[in-house]
């Protein structure tokens, strides 16, 4: 990965911090809506879709604000990464069952499951990768 | 992961989890940490009670069908394409939620019981627009959970848009 350029490196930071900003948006401000979007996938048991929809919005927050300002990048980066490919087997399993559920990813309202959602997602894992292998410092501000 | 790896991913979490946590406890319409099953009620005797407190509760084909035959409100809560294939007689519906909240207003209130319903069991579509129609001031709302796929699998009627 050090063969990427760093200005680059960077620019896939901000795009992919971005990214994780925006879509926690509406979740922090509507809970309950993400609570039952997580709910359709029928697979959070004992009704602990709530909890995730108090936490899971403002871990993509702060991993989106670190992955920008360069803090704890490769943790940042490790967290990201392990969320999207959660999210990929979750559309994936929904996909296969038959659901046809609002994604709740919270990039664009009312987008349902599909494959498309799951090649997005592997773009995005993609540039976690990319990020979290460089070993390039641009504006990090804090150590890696 | 080496160890400094890991406590880097423990901190972030713990940071995410007292926001949240923080952040649910004061803001208004905060929620509870473990949700709780919608009610269900079987019987169109209940439709009527505990309407002094704002709900969305859920009933089966049974009552659904009860309640049809009675003239009950269906909200048909698919996109409208999906009416193209027919949904139960008498059922409105609009993608807009302002302005399918007037059509019910005017037509029922905002006391009297109404139904929505959605593709199926997994759509969840019927539930957020209950919970929608909710916070514009509908106290009675029932979610036909089973929804058209039940319906029509159970051989009812359908009406089609001219």
């Amino acid at each position: 990965m050090n063969k990427i350029h760093p200005v680059l490196i960077l620019v896939i930071r901000i795009l992919l911090g971005l990214i994780f900003i925006y879509a926690s948006y509406d979740k922090i401000l509507d809970p309950g809506k993400f609570a039952r979007d997580i709910s359709n996938y029928h697979v959070v048991p004992f009704g602990l879709e709530n909890s995730i929809a108090i936490i899971l919005p403002w871990l993509e927050l702060i991993i989106g604000m670190g992955i920008i300002f360069g803090v704890y990048i490769n943790a940042n980066t490790f967290i990201s990464g392990g969320l999207l490919a959660l999210f990929i087997v979750l559309i994936a399993q929904a996909i296969l069952r038959g659901f046809n559920i609002d994604c709740g990813c919270g990039l664009k309202e009312g987008e349902v499951v599909g494959w498309s959602k799951i090649v997005e997602n592997f773009l995005f894992l993609g540039a976690c990768y990319i990020v979290h292998q460089s070993k390039s410092r641009l504006l990090e501000f804090y150590p890696k | 992961m080496d160890i400094k790896l890991f406590k880097q991913v423990i901190l972030i979490t713990g940071i995410s989890v007292l926001c949240g946590a923080s952040f649910n406890a004061l803001r208004d319409g905060g929620i509870s940490w473990l949700a709780k099953p919608m009610e269900k009620i079987n019987s169109t005797n209940n439709i009527e009670l505990n309407i002094d407190v704002p709900s969305v509760r859920e009933i089966n084909l049974e009552t659904a069908l009860n309640l049809q035959k009675n003239g009950t409100l269906f909200v048909d809560a698919r996109s409208e394409e999906y009416l193209e294939d027919g949904f139960i007689p008498g059922a409105i519906n609009n993608d807009d939620t302002d302005a399918l909240s007037d059509e019910i207003a005017t037509l029922i209130g905002f006391d009297r019981g109404f139904v929505i319903y959605c593709s199926d069991d997994d759509c969840g579509s019927s539930e957020d627009l209950a919970y929608d129609l909710q916070e514009y001031g509908f106290n009675n709302i029932l979610v036909f959970k089973g929804g058209w796929k039940t319906w029509i699998e159970s051989g009812l009627d359908i009406e089609y848009n001219e």
